[in-house]
């Protein structure tokens, strides 16, 4: 373990976190999505992901940030972040592993249900302040813990993954817990409006990715629409033309002086 | 002339300046946004370069993109209708990624920039990669090879380049293939069949193929089939990529080659299922050097030439180079740093400086640093606010002498020095170095570093005059290496000695080091060769698995505080790990365990 790292062990200090009622009430349905263990694998594999994602994340920050403590604490959460990653990746290839031959997953991943952690929600790292930053690494950080312990409280049937999930959480808490004693250092005045400002633009974030999902659903509709109703014509042409392309060398386009002017 | 050269929107994007003939610098979007493979409009490789150029964007002559934007659309759509009613699926996801910001890039780069329309100009996306083959190359008149996934419609081009006495130039595209029949969506597509991420696992497949046995070349061969003059095409029938985002093999390819690899299944080469990879990585890798070959052969006995100029993203494939120039019957293998989409930024402004305004050629120095300088005294601050053990230089001899001292005992140094690479090799710029000798070496990189496959190999570099004691080089080779473009045998009678960058089937991708392009990295390996005996060094980018290579002194030092590198040098500063000594032995204890930790009250105030 690194110097940050021998700190971040000794420095964290696990405050209780607890899951949020509405999670508690879906237990059940939680313990339904967990109980596969194909889907469960994937799951584990899907947030390895997320967590060497955060990672980079988190070095970024340790790059732009000119306060040297920020810089070490941020580097040793980089650390956690890929140390996270590589359980849950050991964990998630484990179950693969283990499963029958030829046993396919179902496709239904319920990843909407139970993101895990949501990374730094694309978080433009290098255009944010050292406040905003710890204020949306709180909030994250955070709901993120509290979800680890949904997870942990139905993984009653894999009690490996569940002890995957028991040493992720404390370095979770402790992100959780230094984020907000350093935004308190950083901007001891207006920390709470940091946070709020912070919720605000974790809601505005949910509301576009919202927005862009059914722009994305309803601009893919209308372009199938168009598929069927406009292309089929075209299509037959295209599809004679095609008959007539010789297999192997074409004839070079360019060098039949093309302008540079023309983006054709 | 000031010209801006651009590149975008698929992967690795870039800007390059060209100033009066001559570039000034170029940088990939990912080495200042730290996004791997970042393929986002390049804004801030185009602030680094007007601003290492010192001129404004009013300044600029013209702006060149590396493509024909309205072209690859015509592409794009030719395809889904060919495809109907299968491409249903696709259409609305290709129409939505093109339409979204691809097809209005004359706009996006004239809002940016406050420039005129009429200063945008496009190359085609071939003649990008053949200029930055042809013109940034030391030779006046070569044969052309250019070959990638696709481009508009080409995706594999020969054609002739010259450079006349009477200063004009001229690239003349003789013919080319077009999609879907392309080496680059072959390679790409049994990368994915493989499990290894598109476009970035192309080298695992590479590195396992050696590993393998081409026991399935048959049914490669079905898959790829000769076409008259040297050319070829795909058997569509095991193809999905011309028709659906989904994937890119079909369900007949399924049938043929077994079950592909799931991405995150680790390859055992003992067990049977390895073993299939490894020879599907063989036989795929067999065949796309067999029709480069052919391909070369033939142009050769056409152009009767001695050089030959190679871009494209499959230029980047070191096996298949090393069999072109033993077997094609060019002299000369000329591969530019950057063969890739990236190297294309420099290849469309030089492109329109010499063809569309008919500037007369001028030699474009012979070296790959023309990236973001170092700030060594931001490292000299970094390492001070964090209580690291730093020595400062006084004496440049001495200095490097303390870097060998490391090195030969067995620590593993981070080097910045000078200019970063353009291109995704790290050639002694951006490089992290260890001693070559032992295979402990290599497993303590993957194991503690570089965190990957163990089938990867470690490249070695080598003062270019005495790269053939050490490596079979055939005539042309020590040219090939200095990009690190090539695949070599390392000679059998230091194989033992240079256990760490020797793969298992005996060869090593060779970087060969002159002077006059990296003189301090020259230096470095000189030095170690006085005191060992073998001036070979270990050089393997200056970064960890899923981050680009490092550009600033900070970046290098938030990877060294991440992982097992012992030491950092940039400029006149060495910075140690404290543990560095007792990392000697082998351990897997990260070294930065006795470094110092965040004081009492740090700590407090960190939790």
């Amino acid at each position: 373990m690194s110097a940050v790292g021998m700190v971040g062990a000794k420095a964290a200090r696990p405050r209780r976190v607890v899951s949020p009622g509405f999670d508690r009430f879906l237990r059940p349905v939680h313990r339904w999505v967990w109980a596969d263990a194909h889907r469960r694998a994937t799951k584990l594999l899907r947030f390895a992901v997320t967590e060497a994602e955060s990672g980079r994340d988190m070095t970024r920050a340790a790059e732009c940030t000119k306060d040297p403590v920020l810089r070490r604490i941020y580097l040793k959460h980089a650390m956690d972040e890929q140390k996270h990653a590589n359980l849950f990746t050991a964990r998630g290839r484990a179950i693969l592993a283990a499963l029958p031959s030829g046993q396919a997953g179902g496709s239904f991943q319920a990843n909407w249900f139970s993101p895990g952690e949501r990374g730094l929600d694309e978080l433009k790292v290098d255009e944010e302040t050292d406040s905003s930053l710890l204020a949306f690494l709180h909030l994250s950080e955070m709901a993120g813990a509290k979800r680890f312990v949904v997870y942990m409280d139905v993984l009653g049937v894999d009690p490996q993954t569940r002890d995957v999930f028991s040493i992720v959480l404390p370095d979770e808490t402790f992100h959780m817990s230094y984020s907000l004693t350093q935004l308190k250092r950083v901007s001891p005045e207006s920390y709470r409006r940091r946070l709020l400002w912070a919720r605000l633009g974790i809601l505005w974030k949910a509301y576009l990715r919202f927005a862009s999902g059914m722009a994305n659903l309803f601009g893919g509709i209308l372009l199938t629409v168009q598929y069927f109703l406009i292309l089929p014509l075209f299509a037959l042409v295209a599809k004679r033309l095609a008959k007539k392309d010789l297999p192997g060398w074409s004839e070079a386009r360019s060098g039949a002086k093309v302008s540079l002017r023309t983006q054709y | 002339m000031k010209i801006l050269g651009i590149s975008s929107h698929f992967h690795d994007s870039a800007a390059a300046l060209v100033v009066d003939g001559v570039p000034v610098c170029a940088v990939q979007e990912e080495r200042l946004t730290r996004k791997k493979n970042d393929a986002a409009f390049p804004l801030r490789a185009i602030e680094w370069c007007l601003e290492k150029g010192q001129i404004e964007p009013s300044d600029l002559d013209a702006v060149v993109f590396y493509e024909k934007p309205m072209l690859k659309f015509e592409r794009i759509l030719t395809m889904a209708l060919r495809a109907f009613p299968k491409s249903w699926r696709s259409f609305p996801h290709a129409m939505k990624n093109t339409l979204g910001e691809k097809l209005w890039i004359k706009g996006i780069i004239t809002s940016h920039l406050g420039i005129p329309g009429s200063k945008v100009l496009f190359t085609e996306h071939h003649q990008s990669h053949a200029a930055a083959a042809f013109l940034t190359q030391p030779t006046k008149h070569a044969a052309i090879l250019t070959a990638d996934g696709v481009g508009e419609w080409a995706t594999l081009s020969v054609g002739v380049g010259e450079k006349k006495d009477d200063g004009s130039t001229s690239i003349r595209i003789l013919r080319e293939l077009h999609f879907p029949h392309s080496l680059g969506m072959l390679y790409s597509t049994f990368t994915a069949f493989l499990g290894f991420a598109v476009n970035e696992g192309e080298y695992k497949v590479m590195g396992l193929a050696s590993y393998g046995t081409p026991r399935f070349l048959e049914e490669v061969r079905k898959v790829v089939r000769p076409a008259p003059k040297g050319s070829f095409t795909l058997d569509l029938d095991y193809f999905d990529f011309h028709t659906t985002a989904r994937r890119s093999y079909s369900d007949e390819l399924v049938r043929v080659f077994g079950k592909p690899r799931a991405p995150h299944e680790p390859i055992d080469l003992a067990a049977p299922e390895g073993a299939r990879y490894a020879d599907i990585a063989a036989s795929v890798q067999l065949v796309l050097e067999d029709t480069l070959v052919e391909l070369t052969k033939s142009l050769h006995a056409e152009t009767g030439l001695t050089d030959l100029c190679y871009g494209g993203g499959v230029a980047l494939n070191g096996v298949a180079n090393a069999r072109i120039l033993r077997e094609s019957g060019f002299e000369r293998l000329l591969v530019p740093s950057a063969p890739g989409d990236s190297g294309c930024a420099m290849g469309a402004a030089l492109y329109a400086d010499r063809i569309h305004f008919g500037n007369p050629h001028k030699d474009v120095p012979d070296h790959p640093y023309w990236g973001p300088g170092i700030d060594a005294e931001e490292l000299a601050r970094l390492a001070r606010e964090d209580s690291m053990v730093l020595d400062e230089a006084t004496d440049e001899g001495a200095f490097l002498e303390r870097v060998v001292d490391a090195l030969t005992s067995g620590r593993i140094v981070g080097w910045m020095d000078g200019a970063a690479e353009y291109g995704p090799r790290a050639l002694g710029s951006r490089s992290i170095l260890a001693a070559p000798h032992t295979v402990a070496m290599k497993d303590r990189l993957n194991k503690e570093i570089k965190y990957r496959e163990e089938f990867r190999p470690f490249a070695p570099a080598v003062p270019i005059e005495v790269a053939g004691t050490y490596f079979d080089l055939p005539p042309g080779g020590a040219r090939l290496g200095t990009f690190m473009s090539g695949v070599f045998p390392v000679r059998l009678e230091w194989r033992d000695r240079l256990a760490a960058i020797t793969h298992v089937d005996g060869t090593a991708r060779v970087q060969t080091v002159e002077q006059a392009s990296a003189p301090r990295f020259y230096d470095l390996l000189q030095r170690y060769g006085k005191r060992t005996g073998i001036p070979v060094l270990l050089n393997t980018s200056f970064n960890l698995a899923g981050e680009p290579i490092i550009t600033r002194a900070v970046e290098g030092y938030s990877t060294f505080r991440r992982c097992g590198i012992d030491v950092l040098v940039a400029g006149r500063y060495l910075v140690t790990k404290r543990g560095a000594a007792a990392r000697l032995r082998p351990s897997n204890a990260p070294s930065a365990e006795t470094d110092p930790p965040l004081s009492t009250s740090e700590e407090a105030l960190a939790c």
